[in-house]
């Protein structure tokens, strides 16, 4: 008797329901499939939805303009009239909408730029030349990327500010040498795309130089041994090579600048130089929350736009081989004044990497601002109040409850965010590696990469239309960490599934056949296997999270998370504590990043995805 | 035309010697294999000629001219040595179509556009890839990208080819053939092929020489046959050769210039040798080839059979003599019961003497002694 034929359909179909079900990974990218679309899908019909009703001042403005009688929530298409085709005057569209998108955009590419000169020529020094000191080029050179982005425009502000411009505070620079650089060069559109461009230039040196130092030695020998020299070996093997990488390195890149926030709070607003970001922040503190979820509606499409140009750009056919084979080591380029060269990028790095800690710690002990006769270590030991004119300072940062109170809230906050997006981005990564090929596993690594290309301030925008919705969430440290979790899941799953993709099937099913379970197979076998990858995994959305401002400004109180609270410092000009504060972070991201890196061989680059 | 001279050529990786005090000439148009365990310097050797490695002393001379010398400060990039060059994986251009793969060669020596097309047209005529020009190389199988990779590397018409193991990645059969068209594309072209493998097989049957090497020092470099029937050592008599020589130690004595009394298997045996004897009286290895243990009834050595295995054209018998597990190979299908009584005997003028060094001592023929 075959058994097949005594079982009805429905039978038969309920079978096959339990066996596809019975395979974990099948579980996992069914399950996180749906929680993945349900955190997509809900927030952006939230923000269309918020983008068509009026907010409190939205209606004010329009019921006097108007003579229309609006109420706070009412439907109108009115935030897009006035903001993007001039219903009002085009002067006003002009400069609360096209003028900051302009900025933006023009900010955006001039930073996507900058990262990809310099890490790439970081890059390709460091795989195909013989500069010296790489070992130290290559570590110092991913600091400014695990710093906060801001720290490098504080650094600005610290050397660059003179009494001529913006507040008329003194830097370094002027204190020293009493040279005064133009306005332009401190505050807007220069300083922004350059601090912006070298923070991330150690993600562009990352991606590159991975597949630089991955790529076949053999594809530019062969060049050789046809006799084409460098040039046209760099020319027409190495660049072609590389252009997805370099092209997909600008669009993330220029995704990122677009979304940041905090860059430009502190070295384009005092020049009154506006983007998206900060113009759709002051909107929304003024309650014109209707407009600032058209600038968040914005900012989603041009972030989507950015992932079908990146998904266009990756073709297929030109792919690369995957024959294995010794791949030998280069033979690196001798460089000319290679002694030079060297010496002037460690004195770069330096000033980007290393003096950033000391302008700190040497701002934050001014007693006067910018003042270094006045030295005083009054910020960090009082245990007075220490009053001020408009603003709460409080005690002394060692001291203050407040500040270690904040700190603690963002250790507490990320660790939460790192333990679930590194577990989400293994299981991910398992999910999708085992189903691999399939329409599922596809549309889920798509997904969760999804959330990278909405820009973090539009995201926290969006979830807080969701709580104005579901007021269960709203001001929670749940909602922090959901909104975390879903920002950084992106390269969690990204090194998940380039970590599984390199284990062979069997050997999960060398433990399968022993009979051991799912969760020994995972805990015992694949993890350990693929140890650092994973751990870089966690790694890198708590280095992500401890110094994220612009996902949380509007989400949170200033008091909550220490990113806040530095902000709220900064705004009211108390640049002592910003600095001190701004030194506590790096202290601790540079100590969590180097015990993990030396404890467990785990590393940012391995956490973007290069190796 | 070009001869290809090695003089003392030394590469070092910091401590780690994997090429030492290499003396070599490759003459014009030979067929060179270099063959060795992996690790043994053979790719190293191949790259420091064409360029693509830097020696840390020594002197390579192509055609006459110095390409690199240590001591005169001269080292001429691979792009300037005039030779092909064969990657073990192809190095196919990804973001290259087959036709342009094989243009650029020409390209960079700035021939006339219609000469390219005409080359490349015969390439692919010659590689039968004619199908495929427009394709990229990640839409061609294996063997597909090899012809590719060869038309590539053939194209500028070098005088000189160096292959690295170009037919590792492919199936049996597909070596196979290759291995054939190769041969023929040497005698086709006249060039001289400096060819890189740890396969004895392809060594043997492709080379007009073998250079054997192992740690980085060059073992043996002489004609295929001569390293099967002389091999110079005990290395270079395991290397080459499937099923591997049968080493057999045992005493010897002396008896004149080239005549010896050995003991070995619990028999005594009288050497022959074909010339003087290199050694001392005491150990020895005694080297026989499985098909110098031809089985036969009138055999005088006898033993049982430890396993048989038959492969239609010849079979192997494991004999085991003594504590000793001997290799036999006999034309034809034969099938011995396992554990059964065998005779067989020790014939041919191809008997070796090692010494305990492990270097050939003798060549020659034994007898065995009455009883």
């Amino acid at each position: 008797m075959n058994n097949s034929q005594t079982l009805t359909k429905p039978q038969r179909a309920f079978n096959s329901f339990l066996a596809y079900f019975s395979k974990p990974s099948n579980v996992i990218v069914i399950v996180s499939l749906t929680i993945l679309l349900l955190c997509i899908v809900y927030p952006m019909y939230a923000v269309l939805n918020a983008s068509l009703t009026v907010g409190q001042m939205d209606s004010m403005m329009y019921n006097s303009l108007y003579g229309l009688k609006l109420a706070k929530g009412d439907f109108t298409i009115l935030n897009f009239h006035m903001l993007m085709f001039g219903k009002y005057s085009s002067e006003y569209s002009s400069s609360f909408f096209w003028k900051p998108l302009w900025n933006s955009i023009r900010m955006s590419t001039y930073s996507s730029l900058i990262a990809l000169i310099l890490g790439g020529m970081i890059a390709w020094l460091i795989t195909r030349t013989d500069i010296r000191y790489k070992k130290y080029i290559s570590s110092v050179f991913v600091f400014p990327y695990i710093m906060p982005s801001w720290t490098l425009a504080l650094v600005w502000k610290n050397v660059f500010a003179n009494s001529r411009v913006g507040t008329g505070v003194t830097g370094m620079l002027e204190s020293l040498t009493g040279v005064c650089v133009p306005s332009w060069f401190v505050y807007g559109i220069f300083p922004c795309s350059v601090v912006m461009g070298i923070h991330y230039a150690p993600f562009a040196y990352i991606l590159i130089g991975g597949i630089l130092r991955n790529m076949d030695a053999n594809l530019e020998e062969a060049a050789t041994i046809l006799k084409a020299d460098r040039w046209r070996i760099t020319r027409k093997v190495t660049l072609p090579i590389v252009l997805p990488a370099l092209i997909s390195t600008v669009l993330l890149v220029f995704s990122s600048t677009m979304a940041s926030y905090a860059v430009p709070v502190f070295v384009g607003s005092p020049g009154d130089f506006y983007v998206m970001s900060t113009m759709l922040r002051s909107l929304y503190s003024s309650s014109y929350s209707g407009q600032s979820y058209v600038m968040t509606l914005v900012l989603v499409l041009i972030g989507i736009l950015m992932l079908t140009l990146n998904q266009s750009v990756i073709g297929k056919r030109k792919s690369f081989t995957t024959v294995t084979g010794k791949s030998g080591q280069v033979s690196f380029i001798r460089l000319k004044g290679n002694k030079v060269l060297s010496t002037v990028i460690v004195v770069l790095l330096f000033f980007i990497a290393i003096f950033p800690i000391f302008s700190f710690a040497l701002e934050s002990l001014c007693g006067v601002q910018g003042d270094y006769s006045t030295l005083t270590l009054k910020y960090w030991l009082s245990r007075e109040d220490l009053g001020g004119f408009h603003v709460a300072v409080g005690k002394g940062i060692l001291f203050n409850s407040e500040i270690w109170g904040a700190l603690w809230g963002s250790l507490k906050l990320s660790i939460v965010v790192s333990l679930v997006v590194g577990t989400l981005g293994f299981l991910i990564g398992y999910g999708v590696s085992k189903n691999r090929g399939s329409k599922l596993a596809t549309l889920l690594s798509n997904v969760a990469f999804f959330p990278y290309l909405i820009p973090s301030m539009a995201f926290g925008s969006i979830f807080l239309a969701v709580s104005t919705k579901l007021l269960f969430l709203r001001g929670t440290f749940f909602l922090l960490v959901l909104v975390a979790s879903i920002k950084y899941l992106p390269f969690a799953s990204r090194s998940g599934t380039s970590a599984m993709m390199q284990l062979s099937g069997e050997i999960e099913e060398a433990a399968v056949i022993v009979g051991a379970p799912w969760i020994v197979r995972m805990t015992r076998i694949l993890f350990p296997i693929q140890k650092s990858s994973f751990i870089s995994g966690y790694l890198l959305p708590f280095v992500s999270c401890i110094r994220e401002l612009s996902l949380f400004v509007l989400l949170t109180s200033s008091g909550t998370l220490i990113t806040t609270l530095l902000s709220y410092f900064d705004e009211r000009n108390v640049v002592q504590m910003s600095n001190g504060i701004n030194l506590l972070i790096i202290i601790v991201v540079l100590i969590v990043n180097f015990t993990t890196n030396k404890l467990t061989g785990a590393s940012i680059d391995k956490g973007i995805g290069g190796n | 035309m070009p001869e290809i001279v090695l003089k003392n050529i030394t590469k070092k990786w910091g401590g780690f010697t994997a090429v030492e005090n290499l003396n070599l000439t490759i003459e014009d148009g030979a067929f060179i294999t270099l063959l060795g365990p992996s690790g043994c310097g053979k790719t190293t050797t191949l790259r420091m000629i064409a360029g693509l490695e830097t020696p840390t002393t020594g002197e390579i001379l192509i055609d006459g001219k110095t390409v690199f010398s240590s001591d005169k400060g001269i080292n001429i990039s691979a792009a300037k040595r005039d030779v092909g060059f064969l990657f073990q994986n192809y190095a196919l251009w990804p973001h290259m179509t087959v036709y342009q793969n094989i243009a650029f060669g020409l390209e960079t020596l700035k021939w006339k556009k219609p000469d390219i097309e005409k080359r490349v047209a015969q390439m692919l005529e010659t590689m039968q890839i004619k199908q495929f020009a427009q394709r990229y190389p990640a839409e061609l199988s294996g063997g597909q990208q090899q012809r590719v990779a060869i038309a590539r590397t053939l194209a500028p018409k070098p005088k000189v080819l160096f292959m690295d193991e170009p037919l590792s990645n492919l199936d049996a059969k597909l070596r196979g053939e290759m291995r054939t068209e190769l041969k023929r594309l040497h005698i086709d072209t006249g060039s001289t092929f400096v060819y890189v493998t740890h396969d004895q097989l392809e060594a043997m049957t492709m080379a007009t020489k073998i250079c054997l090497m192992k740690d980085g020092v060059l073992q043996q470099y002489d004609a295929p046959l001569d390293v099967y029937a002389l091999p110079a050592n005990r290395f270079v008599a395991d290397f080459v050769g499937n099923p591997t020589m049968n080493f057999i130690s045992g005493k010897i004595k002396l008896t004149g210039e080239k005549t010896a009394e050995l003991e070995a298997l619990g028999h005594s045996f009288v050497f022959h040798a074909n010339e003087e004897i290199k050694m001392q009286n005491g150990d020895v290895t005694i080297g026989v080839r499985p098909e110098s243990l031809p089985i036969s009834k009138k055999g005088d050595i006898s033993g049982t059979t430890y396993s048989t295995l038959p492969a239609g054209m010849e079979t192997t018998v494991r004999i085991k003599v003594a504590d000793t597990i001997l290799s036999s190979v006999m034309f034809g299908s034969l099938d011995y019961k396992v554990d059964s009584e065998i005779h067989f005997s020790i014939t041919g003028d191809r008997i070796l003497l090692f010494s305990q060094e492990g270097n050939r001592a003798a060549s020659g023929s034994v007898e065995k002694k009455g009883e």
